[in-house]
């Protein structure tokens, strides 16, 4: 099997699916695994606000207005709509395959092993770069809390990546959030549905204030000039926007755990989407109410609540949102890091990265090499890398991975209609060719460096894969002992 | 040598005189009960306080002994005993001096009374002795009774694949010779709980836990490959939700007793990302021998 395959030698390789038995093998020391159906609605939709809201509302405002001017509105509408389309996909995807991860589980399982490695590239976009995106964000938030209660004026070079508009020469606050996250993963600790369900509604209520404050300072004329750049400037703005609805697929992937998928599933992924997209558009409807849409572009730094000290006079509401914002903010940097260290986990394991990346430390019974190497990573980019890089890069991988996941529900119908699903799209095929659609719409409108930016990602990605994982893959070991 | 007992009259004294026996019994050596009293005022007095305190923990000393003779009338084995009483600036430090004194192989202590029956509960001074005992420690769990005459049946050893767990082990072996009983090893793993929202699924940590079960059983067969237990000693692995779920994951036997290692550093592994091996030691249905690093 090692020497020259030929071509179908590698074409096999690069479309070798991971067997679902070898996943249902992982189970040997799995312990309540019993799949208690316990997740109901409620719980799910919790699931779905909680990953979502979080990610970017707080901060995406400063580079999305700029784009579209008012009409930012309607971007976030657009995006939502491509967001929950993608997940009722993904719902699907997840309920065929019997085992519960990420696309990169499925992916392997479903379309094969190149697919799967391409899916992966995208989702170290989705959660490492998202979580320096976060983090960044966040560190805008710290700043203006600290310095309404306390009065220090943190240095400048000391908030802000050397290529930002105003040069810093390091984001500190964001480097030292990573490094919190990491050392609470490192020794075990997470987040429960109870603290989730708390963090929800902190964001809500600190987003609920904003709108209300904000709308006492409403102004129509902010919206005459509606859209400045036209329709293409809205789909530029969807794509930046993108960013803040990744996280909704969270909701199909306790699938296993869900009562009654069929009807649960696209109940709660509805309610969700609802919830966030109401949430965001009043957000966004209350912001561009409150100042002409040029200002926008100088508040990268916490936004929202920047708009509420402009709009009150004082900093009491801009303090709270700041405050609400540094908290719940603070968990979605903790959950996105976790998530991003767990898929490089299962690709350790699965063979695709170094041993390190699976080797768990017998002190802490975590994986803390690959935490330490994540939280470096990200940590760097969240140092220098600017707010609006960061995002359209997260926005480029995840929408490149719905769209994998839409085309992936497609091929599994036709190629084996009879796998038993717990969850099938409604309105088939209409639904995943609309999501593919609403997706691929969105990216031709994002800039051309972002682009570029991310096919050199995914080309260094593959051109890894060619020459390391192809040759480690563990299911390749396992058919080289057969054939 | 001498079997330590650290005996305080009903809050656990009984199981730590069990144990104690049973240990002295299967290590053919003699056992002292050390009692701890209430050090005197060393300044001379006129009034006389100090002679009606020395009095008051003259009689603490007798009562303990009394009681712990009576203890002992039923048992059925000989084990040559002493009785003594000490003081100190605290009980552990009273208790690690009198071990020097007569040249103490093990210091037994009880768990104190506020825990779970059958568990391991740590009061003040088994968390200062778990950090400055100089010998083997062994706690017996909350209402423990034994007959010294059953001996031990098995000496399990927690295993942990460090350096200084090889070495927790190396020591196990040679405890279970002087015990004269078989020697098993265990790991025992932890699953974490499941992050929310689950955006990466909900059974990620179980993943975790599957690997880290492999790394156990392969450095688990690296303690054989390298000669520090031999091929016919069992290995087991124990998973679960949480220490006592992990621990109880595994057969235990009513005679049984647990080895745990300690860190280099200290007596026992505490690091600042909590002590791995005192949530073991509160997991425990069996009594605990902690072994020095």
């Amino acid at each position: 099997m090692d020497g020259p395959g030929g071509t179908t030698g590698l074409r096999h390789e690069l479309l070798r699916r991971k067997p679902v038995g070898s996943h249902a093998h992982e189970g040997e020391h799995v312990v309540g695994g019993d799949l208690q159906r316990s997740i109901g609605t409620f719980q799910l939709t919790m699931f779905g606000v909680g990953a979502t809201i979080g990610t970017g509302i707080f901060f995406v405002m400063s580079s999305a207005v700029p784009e579209a001017g008012p009409a930012v509105v309607l971007a976030f509408v657009m995006a939502g709509i491509a967001a929950g389309l993608a997940a009722i996909c993904y719902a699907e995807m997840a309920s065929s395959v019997p085992v519960s991860g990420s696309t990169y589980s499925y992916a392997y399982a479903t379309l094969g092993e190149i697919v799967a490695m391409g899916v992966a590239a995208c989702l170290l976009l989705e959660y490492g770069v998202s979580t320096a995106a976060v983090a960044v964000g966040w560190s805008g938030y710290l700043n203006e809390a600290l310095r309404n209660l306390t009065g220090i004026e943190l240095p400048h070079e000391i908030l802000a990546a050397p290529w930002d508009a105003e040069p810093g020469i390091i984001n500190l606050p964001a480097v030292v959030l990573v490094a919190l996250c990491a050392i609470l993963l490192i020794r075990g600790a997470s987040e429960s549905a109870r603290v989730n369900a708390i963090m929800v509604v902190i964001k809500l209520t600190v987003l609920a204030m904003f709108i209300v404050i904000a709308f006492t300072a409403f102004d129509s004329n902010h919206f005459a000039d509606f859209a400045p750049f036209g329709f293409a400037g809205v789909a530029t703005a969807a794509g930046t926007i993108f960013f803040s609805f990744i996280g909704l697929d969270a909701v199909s992937t306790a699938g296993d755990e869900v009562k009654d998928p069929q009807r649960t599933m696209p109940r709660a992924l509805i309610a969700a989407l609802l919830i966030v997209i109401t949430f965001y558009v009043l957000v966004a409807i209350a912001a561009v109410g409150t100042q002409p849409w040029q200002d926008f572009e100088s508040q990268t730094e916490a936004g929202l609540a920047r708009i509420l000290e402009a709009v009150t006079g004082n900093t009491v509401w801009g303090t709270i949102l700041a405050l609400g914002a540094v908290i719940s903010i603070f968990s979605v940097t903790l959950v996105t890091l976790y998530g991003q260290t767990r898929i490089l986990f299962a690709m350790g394991r699965d063979g695709m990265l170094p041993q390190m990346f699976a080797r768990v430390s017998p002190r802490t019974q975590t994986p803390v090499q690959n935490t330490i190497i994540v939280a470096i990573v990200v940590a760097i980019l969240a140092a220098i890398v600017p707010l609006d890089y960061l995002i359209d890069v997260v926005s480029i991988g995840t929408l490149t991975a719905f769209i994998v996941v839409s085309l992936g529900v497609i091929i599994l119908r036709y190629r084996e209609p009879n796998l038993p699903r717990a969850f099938k799209v409604p309105g088939f095929p209409v639904t995943p060719i609309l999501s593919i659609l609403a997706c691929a719409y969105i990216l031709a409108s994002l800039h051309w460096y972002t682009w570029l930016i991310f096919a050199g990602w995914v080309a260094v990605f593959l051109i890894f894969y060619m020459l390391y994982g192809r040759r480690h893959s563990a299911l390749g070991e396992v058919e080289g002992g057969q054939s | 040598m001498t079997v330590v007992v650290g005996y305080i009259p009903h809050r656990g004294g009984r199981g730590a005189l069990d144990l104690g026996l049973k240990l002295a019994h299967a290590r053919g050596e003699a056992m002292a009960v050390v009692t701890v009293v209430p050090r005197q005022w060393t300044t001379p007095s006129l009034a006389k306080i100090d002679a009606e305190y020395a009095e008051y923990a003259r009689q603490v000393g007798e009562a303990a002994e009394q009681q712990a003779r009576e203890y002992l009338t039923d048992t059925s084995v000989t084990v040559e005993t002493s009785y003594r009483t000490a003081t100190g600036r605290s009980v552990s430090s009273a208790l690690v001096d009198a071990v020097r004194e007569v040249d103490g192989s093990t210091l037994v202590i009880g768990s104190s009374a506020d825990g779970p029956e059958g568990r391991i509960v740590t009061g003040s001074t088994a968390e200062k002795l778990l950090h400055s005992a100089p010998i083997p420690l062994a706690i017996s769990p909350r209402g423990y009774r034994s007959t010294a005459a059953d001996g031990f049946t098995r000496l399990t050893c927690a295993f942990s694949d460090s350096p200084s767990s090889v070495r927790t082990v190396a020591h196990a072996v040679e405890l279970a010779k002087v015990l004269g009983t078989p020697l098993r090893v265990a790991s025992f793993g932890v699953r974490h709980a499941t992050m929310y929202p689950p955006e990466v699924g909900v059974t990620a940590e179980d993943s975790v836990l599957d690997s880290w079960a492999t790394q156990a059983a392969e450095a688990q067969r690296k303690l054989v490959a390298d000669g520090i237990i031999d091929g016919s000693t069992p290995c087991v692995i124990g998973t679960g939700t949480g220490w006592v779920e992990s621990v109880s994951s595994i057969d235990w036997q009513r005679d049984e007793l647990l080895a745990v290692g300690s860190s280099a550093t200290g007596p026992i592994a505490r690091v600042f990302l909590g002590s791995r091996a005192g949530k073991l030691i509160r997991a425990s249905p069996v009594p605990v021998v902690v072994l020095p690093a």
